[in-house]
């Protein structure tokens, strides 16, 4: 109990970055009744996000001495770093990317809810109890529906707002479902000991009862909708195409963190330091963890892409774009509880979760990239809704048509983009899953290469539009500054993160992140550690 | 006292007095409105109240958002109340909150306050109390 007690206490220096966040958001909450102006209250958006960063990288490294991850309810592992870094870097962006897309009034109210939805991500990635991690996922979403509805305030916006916050809540619902029947199974809500105590179930062989099964789908599920699989997917055209644009670049990215990172975590993907997995990673709860995953990851590919090829308009397409690409991160999931122990070995091929968290911020990089060059093109209330619109682009605007190409290039997964890297690490890795697994996960890769082909089909109508039709009606001419930003940097990292040494970097940073510390362990050798008594 | 005589109704003689006093209140309350009242009798006024409703007509009316804004700073002040008690009840009592602990949780208590406090003066900066 005391030792709990002064662990407690001691977490408080370690949240630094998130008290930093949440303060500036309380200051642009009132300042903006005070003052409406877009550019004080981004300015000072930027200049809160760069202080969290600060805090992030000046403040305690936090350690796990005595096996306190079995007690607190936040850790900041190496996984909790680097999501912590992720959420504020993509702060950066999108308060760069909405910049000039608000009114002088609205802007505060979004600002402020920009930056308490980058903490909520942060958390995420730093909880450590299905509580506390639920709390974390209702911060970004709450606020999301806020930010939906702020930039644009016709029908449409209002439909998607309230389409989009129906639709969570009830994910939401679903979720909290399958943690009741989690603590129901492990006894505590504690992430750690909770994998814990299933991973020691499977090391006696106790059997893990079959209600587990029950929290497996509905965790899927209410987490499924946040990273858009395939039956939980419904919502995205209608809601992206009824946001404003960037609205529509918040969702393709934000909430697949969210999801992805608490797959990860709640599953075991991306254990806690002194939690040692049995076998396979992320299959603690139940072993047909990696055939759902398969499944989904199937229909999500198949799903996403088919329909894309249906539609004009552009939200609506990069919303199945979007769908499609969940189907791709899904494979690293399915593929990753059978990688873990030859990507261990020199030589061994990538790991599962290094591709997911490398392929999600290629994804975030060319998908927010895109968006920004359609902020470029059109204004909140007269956006760039058809294909048509994008007609002769390269004539009327060389320099945005290069660099939509650039995006859409690495959304097809041509080499030298980070789509290219980030596709051929998933795929490599399924078809390296080694024998006893291997054919399902063969099927897989060539499923993922037959869809990458589909989706060729439909960015290349886009691209084919810009460079090879005439101009249909007159673009306005792009004035946005630091939307520019936006498109610069997603560019940079588009480029930059396919070929070392960004590549290099990038996963370096995926590979700690995925170990979070842990030691290597050898194929075939798993040394179950021993938790200490206390 | 011994324990068996513990059941003593004269033990709550202040109950009584207060009761007494409470419905010598009201009672008092409804004659002085009557007698002393100046009883201008108009329309609106001897409309059943209903918390500023039309009492009379379809149900399905819209709702002024007013109400609901009300209703819900009143509920965040509520739920403020709910979450100070317990804390105040077990903060510095002998097997109550840890003692290394009970400066963090005061500065949460007293962080808690003070988001309500900014969610107040967004409020009222935003017009909520404003009655137009």
């Amino acid at each position: 109990m005391n030792q709990q007690s002064v662990a407690l206490a001691e977490l408080y220096r370690y949240l630094g970055p998130e008290m930093v966040l949440a303060a500036f958001s309380c200051l642009i909450f009132l300042g903006g009744t005070f003052r409406a102006s877009r550019q004080t209250w981004g300015a000072v958006a930027l200049l809160g996000l760069a202080v969290s960063f600060t805090a992030l990288v000046l403040g305690p490294r936090w350690t796990d001495p005595s096996n306190e991850t079995f007690i607190l309810p936040v850790i900041f592992d190496a996984f909790a770093n680097f999501v912590r870094g992720l959420a504020i870097l993509s702060g950066v962006v999108l308060v760069l990317l909405s910049w000039d897309e608000l009114s002088d009034k609205t802007a505060s109210d979004y600002h402020a809810c920009l930056l308490l939805l980058t903490a909520g991500l942060g958390l995420i990635g730093s909880a450590n109890d299905l509580v506390t991690m639920f709390l974390a996922l209702e911060m970004v979403s709450i606020p999301t529906y806020i930010m939906l509805y702020l930039p644009k305030h016709d029908n449409a916006s209002k439909e998607a707002s309230l389409k989009y916050f129906l639709l969570s809540i009830f994910s939401s619902a679903l979720l909290l479902f399958g943690f009741s029947y989690l603590y129901g199974l492990t006894g505590s809500t504690n992430i750690a000991v909770m994998l814990n105590t299933l991973h020691e179930a499977g090391t006696s062989g106790t059997a893990v009862p079959a209600i587990a099964a029950i929290a497996l789908i509905t965790i899927v599920c209410g987490l499924g909708f946040r990273v858009t699989a395939a039956p939980f997917h419904f919502y995205a055209p209608d809601v992206y195409q009824g946001a404003s644009t960037v609205g529509a670049a918040l969702l393709s990215y934000v909430p697949k963190i969210a999801g992805f990172v608490a797959l990860l975590k709640i599953f075991g993907f991306v254990l806690p330091p002194g939690v040692q997995a049995v076998s396979h990673i992320g299959t603690g709860l139940s072993t047909q963890i990696p055939v759902l995953f398969w499944l989904l990851a199937v229909l999500t590919m198949f799903t996403g892409n088919l329909l894309a090829l249906l539609q004009d308009n552009v939200r609506r397409l990069l919303a199945y774009s979007s769908i499609a690409h969940a189907g791709y991160m899904l494979m690293a999931l399915a593929a990753a509880p059978y990688l873990r122990p030859q990507s261990e070995s020199p030589g061994g091929g990538p790991d599962g979760i290094e591709s997911l968290l490398y392929y999600l911020i290629a994804y975030g990089a060319m998908t927010v990239g895109l968006f920004a060059v359609l902020v470029q093109l059109g204004p909140a209330e007269k956006p760039v809704e058809n294909v048509d619109d994008l007609a002769g682009l390269s004539k009327t605007h060389p320099l945005l048509a290069l660099l939509a190409a650039l995006f859409l290039f690495s959304l097809i997964g041509i080499p030298l983009t980070a789509g290219f890297t980030g596709k051929f690490m998933v795929f490599f890795g399924a078809m390296s899953v080694p024998e006893t697994n291997a054919a399902p996960y063969r099927w897989l890769a060539l499923i993922g290469a037959i869809n990458a082909a589909i989706g060729g089909w439909y960015y290349l109508r886009i691209i084919a539009a810009m460079y090879l039709r005439n101009p249909l009606k007159p673009i306005e001419q792009p004035t946005r500054t630091p939307a520019w930003a936006t498109v610069i940097v997603c560019a940079i990292l588009t480029l930059g993160l396919s070929f070392p040494p960004g590549s290099r970097y990038l996963m370096r940073w995926t590979h700690d992140a995925a170990r979070n510390g842990a030691p290597a362990q050898t194929a075939g050798d798993a040394p179950v550690r021993e938790v200490a008594e206390r | 006292m011994s324990p068996e005589a513990a059941f003593d109704l004269s033990v709550y003689y202040p109950i009584f007095i207060f009761l007494g006093l409470l419905i010598a209140f009201c009672i008092g309350v409804m004659i002085a409105a009557h007698t002393i009242g100046p009883g201008r009798r108009s329309a609106v006024k001897l409309m059943p109240y209903e918390s500023g409703m039309d009492p009379i007509g379809d149900a399905r009316q819209r709702f002024d958002i007013k109400f609901y804004l009300v209703a819900i700073m009143f509920l965040v002040f509520d739920v403020e109340l709910l979450f100070l008690y317990p804390w105040a009840v077990v903060a510095y009592r002998e097997g109550g909150i840890p003692e290394v602990l009970q400066g963090p949780v005061f500065w949460s208590v007293l962080t808690f306050i003070a988001l309500l406090l900014v969610a107040y003066i967004y409020d009222w900066r935003k017009g909520v109390f404003k009655w137009r």
